[in-house]
């Protein structure tokens, strides 16, 4: 036993390459990999965090509730009457005549003014009876077989805080389609 | 002594990479746990306005067969009247009201038709009903309570001007109250 140990003795401290010699550098480099990894690893589940507490909400959320709103706004009879009275135009039907630059015959006035004066005051008493709602954006658009987007009206109204809500409504037209998008801001 | 350090040294890592773990796992519950939040009240407002499309689209009250969300004016007149006792088991709901909503007539609050420039139709409100049947019963027993649910509607009335008939619809509001269980 004693002959073994002094053998083991004489062969570090005697030729001066023993095992600890040889492992501390092969040591280190295994703690530096080891380091690396874990760092490599904190970074990726950092970069996770911040993807994901970073990303945005959707700028528009599609949504049912304003697709009703929508949907009831367009039948809405006006009084206006493009062709003759008491035909008068639903909103859907005044949209088309703005878009075909028609005026309201009994009224002496433009589609597209009446349309644009109907819409804010339509819209003004939607926001009185709804609380959540602080803002909103009534868009036409005419979009062609190429699908390219010429503004036809536009009427906006309050300022926007909280979610978008959003629905849109094709309307067929001699030219392609036009589109009817409604946006609603509502408080979280 | 060297050792001791380094044991030490692993010791802390291992426990700062267990906390960094938890504490990502905890974030990751949080979002989870949110957006099932969010997508739980999303689903129960789809049930609900699709219950509101239901009543809505009821022989009763509807205007067209083949138009959705759209009420008859003269049916909400006839229901509003003394019809509407008729009507309290047919409801599968806790209270059925219409408001005007566009044009508005009436600037000063709400005016129950039908009457001139009205704005307002109930049509059924079951607490009410209660409290004509039995109002010696306590309500505070029950372990219900009541929810209400809205949707914009055309509220449409046929016109005849000029020998000629239209409709004329207007912008409404059906508010639908729904019991929930506690």
């Amino acid at each position: 036993m004693k002959l073994r140990k002094l053998n083991k003795g004489n062969s570090r401290s005697g030729l001066g390459i023993g095992r600890s010699n040889l492992s501390r550098p092969k040591r280190s480099q295994q703690e530096m990999i080891g380091f690396v990894l874990i760092v490599v690893l904190v970074v990726v589940a950092l970069m996770v965090f911040l993807v994901i507490s970073a990303r945005k909400a959707p700028d528009e959320k599609q949504s049912v509730e304003v697709e009703n709103m929508l949907d009831v706004i367009l039948d809405y009879t006006t009084s206006c009457a493009t062709v003759f009275e008491p035909q008068f135009d639903s909103v859907e039907d005044l949209i088309k005549s703005c878009y075909d630059n028609e005026d309201c015959d009994n009224l002496d006035k433009m589609a597209c003014d009446y349309l644009n004066s109907t819409l804010r005051d339509l819209m003004g008493d939607l926001m009185a009876t709804e609380s959540v709602i602080n803002a909103y954006q009534f868009d036409v658009v005419h979009r062609d077989s190429e699908d390219l987007e010429d503004e036809v009206l536009k009427v906006e109204g309050g300022n926007c805080s909280g979610s978008v809500q959003g629905a849109s409504v094709p309307l067929v037209v001699g030219s392609g389609d036009l589109v009817v998008r409604l946006r609603v801001c509502k408080e979280a | 002594m060297k050792a001791q350090m380094k044991i030490q040294q692993m010791a802390f890592m291992i426990v700062a990479v267990f906390f960094f773990f938890i504490l990502v796992g905890l974030f990751f519950l949080a979002w989870q746990s949110r957006s099932l939040t969010t997508n739980f009240e999303d689903l129960q407002k789809e049930q609900a306005l699709s219950s509101i499309e239901v009543i809505a689209n009821m022989p009763e009250l509807n205007c067209d067969s083949e138009k959705s969300l759209c009420l008859d004016e003269d049916k909400l007149n006839v229901l509003t009247g003394n019809l509407s006792n008729d009507y309290n088991d047919f409801w599968p709901v806790e209270s059925v009201r219409v408001y005007r909503i566009y044009p508005a007539f009436s600037e000063s609050g709400k005016k129950k038709c039908p009457s001139l420039e009205c704005n307002y139709w109930e049509i059924y409100d079951s607490a009410q009903e209660l409290n004509e049947q039995d109002e010696s019963k306590d309500s505070s027993t029950s372990h219900e309570s009541s929810q209400e649910f809205s949707s914009y509607v055309n509220i449409c009335k046929n016109m005849k001007e000029a020998g000629y008939v239209y409709s004329k619809c207007e912008v409404g509001k059906l508010v639908v109250g729904a019991r929930l269980a506690e």
